[in-house]
């Protein structure tokens, strides 16, 4: 899959100093970090050189990304903004990670941006579990939040064009299935959270997410009764009923619902949408259409604000994919009209709509596409925030150092 | 620029009897200020706050202050009535890794009830002895025509 640079692509987009300086309300370290995801890095070998894989993290096992060669799993910039990046292919030319008079640092056009650290390994990252699994592989790790993705393969694929087209989890799934399995195993999984949590000050939160599971008696009954299952036994770790967790599922219906909430420990619940428009997302997340669709997924995002509370309900998108070929949304402008006024009605009935950058994946059915420009992004990141403000959504569930690849929960910090 | 800050100053910083307030602004140029004990002199002479609030106005204004390049400041006095403010920058937020959770410990193992939210890194940029008697003092001989004229009266 070769995807070539546009030559030109730096005379069609403003570029980051501009959009720096059109935006001067704007965190630069938010624009930074959009633009470093939006185009991906490249390691320079002084930069590869400067890994410590005794302090660094650089092994990661999620159901869309496996990770063992020796660059940083990813990076964090001076004010405490996670990047999530990587070597990805784009159109554009990719941020140069480089070190330069010692320090570690992003350049673009033979231009210091910005100096970066690595993010550093948790204590538990070489450990192994009793069944012999090393712990990375059981639960990766962000810099305050502890990744469990239970099941690492997503049921959508199992119907000819019905996954998301942007998703990377089939093919992840596909090239590492010899030793990767589908489902984690529950007593690996709360022997790595006991461990992990013996690291006084590493973690502020318990994540879990995985491909959706449409078996069941009722649809997604199994994947609701998996979940139940890993967070009691995480919750076994805590003095409190409650711990701060997330979870991002599938849209669960009522009852589904209050049986995850009453028989868990869970404190925030995330179903992602994924694109902020009926239409588009019809034809973006076919199996999502199918199973649950549109309406019904925004309804059940507000049963489950009745549930766990105003503050504690969010909605994922992968912004950008609204503008994929060919069926997208034409113009940015048009675009944005469209997600902000659907983020709206989400956010007047208490659901926040948090934005991911398009990574555009290779192994994904959009994976020549290209996403938009940084503008449309810091556009974005503004209209979300904004809402938020308007309607009294705190957002501390997901905010940057829980997850940390939402530019526009990173704005929520002033 | 940064600058060095002398071994006087880092010994005030050092004393338990010193008061240490930070000065900061919000977005709009609004002050707050706040007195924090927590801060102290690293070994690469840079000033280190310790944040326990994360939603605190202090916080916000130090965020505000990485983003957007502002100032901050912070003045120490001790019962002698020695006096220093120093002005710098915020230049980094650390909320993981070695570094934060060494402070993180050193906060649990001090107040039981307490979290930490961020380890503020300032770096100094310009350092005023507000001493009040050195302050007189030269007031007096750089502007000696600001007096009231009664004090001059031969009495």
């Amino acid at each position: 899959m070769t995807v070539i640079i546009e030559k030109d692509w730096r005379e069609k987009e403003l570029s980051l100093k501009e959009v720096i300086k059109k935006y001067p309300e704007v965190s630069p370290f938010v624009i930074i970090k959009t633009d470093v995801q939006r185009r991906g890095v490249k390691y320079t070998q002084k930069s590869i050189d400067k890994v410590n894989p005794e302090i660094h993290q650089v092994e990661y096992r999620g159901f869309s990304i496996e990770k063992q060669d020796s660059s940083p799993m990813s990076l964090i910039l001076r004010d405490g903004t996670s990047i999530l990046t990587g070597e990805m292919k784009s159109k554009r030319d990719p941020y140069i990670v480089d070190v330069v008079d010692g320090k570690t640092v992003l350049v673009d056009n033979g231009e210091v941006i910005e100096e970066v650290d690595y993010w550093e390994k948790p204590d538990y990252y070489d450990k192994v579990t009793s069944s012999g699994k090393p712990m990375w592989q059981i639960a990766p790790s962000r810099p305050q939040r502890i990744d469990i993705n239970p099941n690492q393969y997503c049921h959508f694929w199992d119907k000819p064009g019905d996954g998301c087209k942007y998703c990377a989890i089939a093919a992840t799934y596909s090239n590492n299935k010899d030793e990767k399995p589908k489902i984690l195993d529950v007593k690996d999984i709360a022997e790595t959270v006991t461990q992990a949590l013996k690291q006084p000050g590493r973690y502020e939160s318990i994540f879990l997410t995985g491909g959706s599971i449409l078996s069941g008696k009722e649809v997604l009954d199994d994947e609701v009764d998996l979940y139940i299952e890993v967070l009691q036994e995480i919750g076994k770790n805590f003095k409190t009923k409650r711990f701060p967790s997330q979870l991002i599922g599938t849209a669960y219906n009522k009852s589904q619902l209050k049986r995850l909430y009453e028989n868990t420990g869970l404190t925030t619940y995330t179903a992602d949408i994924e694109v902020l428009d009926e239409e588009k997302f019809n034809w973006i997340c076919p199996g999502k259409a199918r199973v649950v669709g549109y309406k019904e997924w925004k309804q059940r995002l507000y049963d489950a604000v009745e549930i766990f509370g105003r503050g504690n309900v969010n909605t994922g998108i992968v912004a950008g994919v609204e503008l994929a070929t060919p069926y997208g949304f034409k113009s940015e402008d048009e675009a944005l009209k469209a997600v902000l006024k659907e983020a709206e009605d989400l956010a007047k009935n208490g659901v926040s709509a948090v934005a991911c950058v398009w990574g555009v994946a290779p192994g994904t059915i959009f994976y020549n596409q290209k996403n938009p420009s940084l503008e449309y992004y810091i556009r974005l990141s503004i209209g979300l925030d904004n809402l938020r403000r308007k309607y009294g959504l705190n957002i501390d569930m997901d905010n940057y150092r829980r997850c940390g690849n939402h530019p526009d929960t990173d704005l929520s910090r002033i | 620029m940064a600058i060095k800050l002398s071994k006087e100053i880092k010994e005030l910083f050092e004393d338990k009897d010193t008061l240490k307030v930070l000065a900061t602004t919000d977005k709009n140029g609004t002050p707050h200020v706040v007195f924090k004990n927590s801060f102290h002199i690293n070994e690469e002479g840079q000033l280190v706050y310790l944040e326990i609030i994360e939603t605190s106005e202090t916080n916000r204004n130090l965020v505000s202050s990485i983003w957007f390049n502002r100032k901050v400041a912070v003045n120490v006095f001790r019962n002698d009535k020695k006096s220093y403010q120093i002005k710098g920058k915020p230049i980094k937020a650390l909320i993981s890794g070695r570094i934060f959770e060494k402070y993180y410990k050193e906060v649990r193992s001090k107040f039981e009830d307490l979290d930490l939210s961020t380890v503020w890194i300032i770096e100094p940029e310009e350092v005023k002895e507000e001493t009040f008697n050195i302050r007189i003092e030269k007031e007096a001989k750089e502007h000696p025509l600001l007096i009231h004229l009664d004090r001059l009266v031969k009495s």
